[in-house]
């Protein structure tokens, strides 16, 4: 016999189905009118790249991404977002310092915070963006291998 | 169940009847179930406001009921600007192990005393349970009392959990006790090494009981409606929430229908605001609300909206599948999509489309919201009410540890 929670586990899984694919139809044919590529008129393509990009933006984890780990060796791509106050003199630095963090640092936080949390969005999408294009490759590799034309990207590599 | 008798400590970062949180909810619910079998103490801290941690409550012993609460004064008040600037340092992910181990101090509520305690005094207690890993009183007290520490982390999704010293503190308790089986995932994904123990309890909830639609009135509040109740903070997702609603409200129906009708839908929003609310005539915030208005708002909602990104177990969703509502979700909280899922009571959202496509549904089909209701409520029946809860824990509690017997 089903229980309330068995049959609302089915309704809600049917449901949800229904909803995405009601979503992705109205996402789909919003985009045709507005313009998007000829290949969206295809529903199956439409679907397929709309499951790529969702996986990027959905269940990546943007702390454990490959790109980042290959730019690693120079950090100077990464956004750094806390504010840090230096100042390399020797003599004046303690009473520069004092300054900017006593009398300038309270009078301009509300631009720091204000630019701060336009950082953190920017670095937000920098990740989705990171993830999205690592999908791709990874789509890209298994599709390879799939074609057996592993032993050509071997060649790619020994090259550069 | 028969089973020995404890001596039981639980440490918690605030403790007492006037305070709202989640976790010291939590803890002081558990410890008073776990008092009428075992004797508990309770070390806590003469805080009551989260925000600064400032000296309230008197320091010293006192027996509430069949705890014995014993207080520690708090030695440093957290001082925001610099905690959160700290934060992003140590978020961002580069910080060193000793400035990993300052965000903890500096997160407070900071009580030497309380770890002084644990440090002349632990070996007395079968076991200490902590509440929250996020507060100096768990981070530095669990490896004092690591042979007896249980952990009730209380993590959610954010970035506190990444922090690296973390991997380490996490496999040091003899056991964990976890809300959901999303924060155990969680959890147990950063541990380094020895993976302690486990089981998993939510939390206890009482049949509701019969609620007043006329407690109703006095708010102006008239069915139908869709219910957000909680604090009001663009951390919990209502930023978002109300950017949504709004939309939603505005929007002509796809088959028809007509704006107005949409208006006289209106999202209830109950709880203290901790952002500006803006006017528009589908939006109603009412402020704390008392019991009685907040039980009858639960039971004559049509559906409750829990958008908060961060969770470790929705007490809301669990109430309102108490009363039998069904719920929408945010799908982007593993917790909240897990709840749902495992619960067949709730639909759960991306993003605006996904939203405002299941919102249509579940007011538009009320064979579909009711039937999603009983689910939840059958679910909340089976798995969270207190003797359930109880007898979980208790029984993991005994199997860690054989009572100390004293002459």
């Amino acid at each position: 016999m089903s229980t309330p929670e068995a049959s609302g586990r089915a309704t809600v899984a049917r449901l949800m189905r229904e909803i995405e694919d009601e979503v992705r139809e109205q996402r789909r044919s919003r985009l045709i009118a507005r313009g998007a590529p000829d290949d969206y008129r295809d529903e199956a393509v439409f679907a397929v790249v709309e499951s790529v990009l969702r996986r990027a933006v959905e269940e990546r984890d943007g702390q454990a991404l490959l790109i980042p780990q290959l730019l690693d060796s120079d950090t100077d791509w990464e956004l750094r977002l806390p504010l840090e106050l230096k100042s390399h003199r020797r003599l004046t630095g303690p009473f520069i310092l004092f300054v900017k963090r006593r009398l300038l640092l309270p009078i301009m936080h509300w631009l720091y915070e204000y630019s701060l949390e336009n950082f953190r969005r920017q670095a937000r999408v920098n990740r989705i963006l990171f993830a999205s294009l690592e999908e791709l490759a990874i789509e890209h590799g298994k599709l390879r291998l799939r074609l057996g034309l592993e032993d050509d990207a071997e060649d790619h590599g020994s090259k550069s | 169940m028969s089973s020995p008798s404890l001596r039981l400590c639980c440490v918690v970062h605030r403790f007492g009847a006037d305070i709202a949180g989640g976790s010291e909810g939590h803890c002081r619910a558990v410890a008073e179930r776990l008092a009428t079998r075992h004797d508990v103490t309770i070390l806590t801290t003469t805080a009551k406001d989260h925000v600064s941690w400032r000296n309230e409550y008197p320091a010293g012993q006192a027996d509430v009921g069949r705890l014995h609460v014993h207080r520690f004064p708090v030695v440093r008040q957290r001082r925001i600007r610099e905690f959160a600037a700290l934060s992003e340092v140590v978020f961002a992910g580069d910080a060193s192990p000793d400035t990993q181990i300052e965000w903890f101090r500096r997160n407070g509520p900071e009580v030497p005393d309380l770890l002084a305690h644990l440090e002349t005094h632990g070996h007395r207690y079968d076991l200490v349970l902590f509440w929250s890993f996020r507060y100096y009183q768990s981070f530095f007290g669990v490896p004092i009392v690591a042979d007896r520490a249980v952990l009730v982390p209380t993590a959610e999704e954010d970035l506190a959990i990444r922090i690296g010293a973390l991997k380490r503190f996490f496999s040091r308790p003899a056991g964990m006790v976890y809300l959901t089986p999303e924060e155990q995932v969680l959890v147990e994904r950063q541990v380094d090494g020895r993976v302690p123990p486990s089981c998993i309890i939510g939390c206890g909830l009482e049949p509701p009981a019969a609620h007043d639609r006329a407690a109703l009135a006095p708010v102006g509040v008239t069915p139908p409606y869709v219910l957000y109740l909680g604090r009001i903070d663009p951390n919990k997702g209502c930023e978002t929430l109300v950017r949504f609603y709004m939309r939603w409200a505005d929007r002509l129906p796809a088959d028809g229908g007509s704006v107005a009708l949409r208006h006289a839908i209106p999202l209830v929003m109950a709880g203290p605001p901790n952002m500006p609310i803006p006017s528009h005539p589908a939006l109603r915030a009412l402020g704390y609300v008392d019991a009685p208005v907040r039980e009858a708002l639960l039971g004559e909602a049509s559906l409750l909206v829990v958008p908060s990104p961060y969770e470790s177990l929705s007490m809301v969703l669990l109430e309102a599948w108490n009363h039998a509502v069904p719920a929408l979700v945010n799908a982007r909280c593993r917790v909240l999509e897990g709840q749902a899922r495992r619960a067949g009571g709730a639909l759960a959202y991306r993003n605006y489309d996904e939203f405002a496509v299941a919102l249509d549904r579940l007011l538009r089909d009320v064979s579909v919201a009711r039937q999603l209701g009983a689910a939840g409520r059958a679910y909340v029946d089976e798995t969270y009410r207190w003797p359930h809860v109880m007898e979980t824990l208790e029984r993991f509690l005994v199997s860690l540890r054989q009572p100390v017997r004293f002459a």
